[in-house]
């Protein structure tokens, strides 16, 4: 199956890199067209090119993973389509506008280039940041290497430049993900934030860029701004909070597409705002009736409501207080798609535990940007009541629930699953000697490893203090060991520091996986991986042991 | 009920009928072939007796919903479950579409990952 997508995928790219090719020839007779509007008789024959090639360019362009520029192109095939209908109509700002547009799709396609690869690597088994490739531009090789050793261990695809002039070049050809440069390049004498500004091969590439440099110079600040930097850090860097930043940059790439649920008696108007929303990348569910819509929520676990306020049988406001009263849709927003435009009736709506209202009709860039905001919010906020502040990881409870979910999916589909604990030893002992921020940053990186080495499926947990639970659907002893060992030996080769010195730590880890045809509970599990953890402390620590159920 | 394997789709834009057949083929494991028209269409769509057919909706000629009402009159045709794939979404478009007949209306530009899904759904749905 793996080979199979591997296969599509690599087909798919071959297609695209033909579309990229067509896309460049297309782009310069766009602006070839443009050229010719000049308010002349004949300009509408031109407008009527223009309006079918955009039109083209807005429904393929998604399909090949550029969809910056679909979006762009839709736009200005509406503006047309508009000017069109205005036969007569001199508007020479539409004009303008056009002929700025078109000319600014040319900015667009590159944009997607690193979110595409990400997106046409389908949901698999790898681990999430493994094929993101980051460029690592530092004159001061020693510090380069040292760097891309450290990103390296914590899983990040690192290809480390020595000259501004060695990206550059490569910049014609390829892009990262991820671009980390140095501001300061004495050998080549230039400061990376005004050359970049002058090399139009790194200034295509849309990738986010962070900026090290050695001083904390206000100019090239401005200049990293403006150029879009997503960081600037100072030298001595503090390595985790460089991975805490690349993480951040890559979650945010990565993030799974918010799941909105549209609850309106009006078939057509529901789909209409379903193709809208996901063509902005948004999942919907759509419910024409009210009935089993607690069912539906909890299939579809919605981040969202979209709720018409008169549904047949029901008001929206009554379905609303119904939603409520269950504790986990307690947060969940709620949002009245409606025309009603009587205030009283919105308040009342919201007393009963509406969050807002959208009025109809509403446009569709108006819609996507009313409800992505929302549900962005509402993502944060789930995050942060089942995340763990420090590092990010599900909280004890939340980790808890996980197994349970994971181990009745894995009894339904009779595939074993793994549970390892893990537990840093002798922490007090860090604790003690450096002090606690010295404590939190080794809590923080066995966090980072933990993430960076998970498959996609696996969910990983702050359990306690130091001590963390990772658990692995469909994977066997053999293979949660060996996922372990790799863990336990990536942890021990990481190097902390607190001034001066220098000091590495260790873990033990305990495993324990799901015969066949087990029938006990996840806190079964909890209790064998603990034992087997229990074995690895004794056992002399910095090791990982399994237990059989 | 009977399952979903021959899939005629009708798409002028080269890029689109690659990336399409490519999708539908690798992913879905369907049968597709592709007309660069709706003219070509009705010439080639009863021999290919398709299961299902994917209609864009605007093309050089004949359009879509031309296309759409000429292949209806095809008497091996009336009854095949026809899905427009189209970027041209608003309210009224798709209304007209619903009224036309169509089964459903796939949004362009469409994920070549998810395509199959999408159209294994509208024919589940119109079978299930």
């Amino acid at each position: 199956m793996a080979e199979k997508d591997n296969d599509i995928i690599a087909q798919l790219s071959q297609l695209r890199n033909e579309y990229k090719i067509h896309l460049q020839t297309e782009l310069a007779e766009l602006a070839g067209l443009t050229a010719k509007l000049n308010g002349s008789v004949s300009e509408n024959a031109v407008l009527d090119d223009l309006y079918h090639r955009l039109h083209k360019l807005a429904g393929s362009g998604g399909s090949f993973g550029f969809n910056a520029l679909s979006e762009e192109a839709r736009h200005l095939e509406l503006m047309l389509k508009a000017c069109l209908s205005e036969t007569g109509n001199d508007d020479e700002v539409a004009r303008k506008r056009i002929i700025e547009g078109v000319a600014a799709l040319a900015t667009t396609p590159d944009a997607q280039d690193a979110q595409v690869i990400a997106k046409l690597s389908s949901p698999g088994t790898a681990a999430a940041n493994k094929c993101i490739p980051i460029w690592l531009v530092e004159d001061d090789d020693a510090l380069g290497q040292e760097l891309a050793r450290v990103l390296r261990q914590f899983g990040f695809d690192v290809r480390l430049f020595t000259r501004f002039d060695d990206a550059e070049a490569a910049a014609c050809r390829e892009q990262p993900g991820v671009l980390i440069m140095d501001v300061l390049f004495r050998e080549e004498g230039l400061n990376s934030t005004e050359a970049l500004s002058n090399s139009p091969a790194l200034q295509a590439l849309h990738c986010p860029k962070l900026f090290i440099s050695e001083e904390d110079d206000f100019q090239s600040r401005v200049r990293a701004a403006r150029l879009g930097a997503d960081g600037f850090m100072l030298k001595p860097l503090n390595i985790p909070r460089l991975i805490d930043r690349l993480e951040y940059i890559l979650a945010q790439q990565q993030a799974e597409p918010y799941r909105v649920l549209i609850v309106d008696d009006d078939a057509t108007l529901s789909e209409h705002f379903r193709l809208v929303l996901n063509m902005a990348g948004i999942d919907v569910s759509v419910l024409n009736t009210t009935q089993n819509i607690i069912g539906a929520m909890v299939q579809f676990r919605p981040e969202l409501i979209l709720l018409d306020l008169l549904m047949p049988g029901f008001s929206g406001s009554e379905l609303a207080a119904i939603i409520r009263q269950y504790d986990e849709w307690l947060s969940l927003p709620i949002v009245f798609l409606s025309a009603e435009t009587d205030l009283d009736t919105q308040i009342s709506a919201m007393g009963r535990g509406a969050d807002d209202f959208i009025i109809k009709p509403i446009s569709d860039a108006q819609l996507t940007a009313a409800v992505r905001v929302r549900a962005a919010r509402s993502r944060q906020i789930a995050e942060l009541m089942s995340k763990d502040s420090l590092t990010g990881l599900l909280k004890h409870a939340r980790i808890k629930e996980e197994a349970q979910l994971e181990l009745a999916r894995s009894q339904r589909t009779a595939k074993p699953m793994s549970l390892a604990m893990l537990d840093i030893d002798h922490f007090k002992k860090v604790n003690d000697t450096y002090g606690h921020a010295v404590g939190d940053q080794v809590i923080r990186s066995i966090a980072h490893l933990l993430r960076q080495h998970r498959r996609k499926s696996d969910s990983v947990g702050r359990y306690g203090g130091e001590e963390f639970v990772i658990l692995l659907p469909e994977c066997g002893r053999e293979a949660a060991c060996e996922l372990l060992e790799d863990i336990r030996q990536r942890f021990t080769a990481l190097s902390f520091r607190h001034e001066e010195q220098e000091f590495s730590c260790t873990l033990s880890a305990g495993i324990a996986t799901s015969p066949e045809h087990f029938t006990g509970s996840s806190v079964d599990l909890f209790i064998a991986a603990d034992v087997a953890l229990y074995i690895a402390k004794r056992g002399g620590r910095n090791q990982v042991r399994y237990s059989v159920l | 009920m009977s399952t979903l394997q021959r899939i005629l789709y009708v798409e002028d834009e080269a890029s689109i009928q690659k990336v399409a057949k490519l999708a539908l083929e690798m992913v879905g494991g369907f049968t597709v072939k592709i007309c660069a028209s709706g003219a070509e269409a009705l010439c080639e769509a009863e021999a290919f007796a398709p299961d299902m057919i994917l209609l864009d909706v605007m093309m050089p000629g004949m359009d879509g919903p031309t296309a759409f009402e000429s292949l209806r009159k095809l008497p091996a045709l009336a009854e095949i479950p026809v899905a427009f794939m189209t970027a041209k979404i608003q309210h009224q478009e798709l209304v007209y579409y619903k009224s036309l007949g169509a089964l459903d209306v796939i949004p362009k530009p469409f994920d070549p990952m998810t395509l199959s899904a999408q159209v294994q759904a509208i024919w589940d749905k119109r079978h299930g």
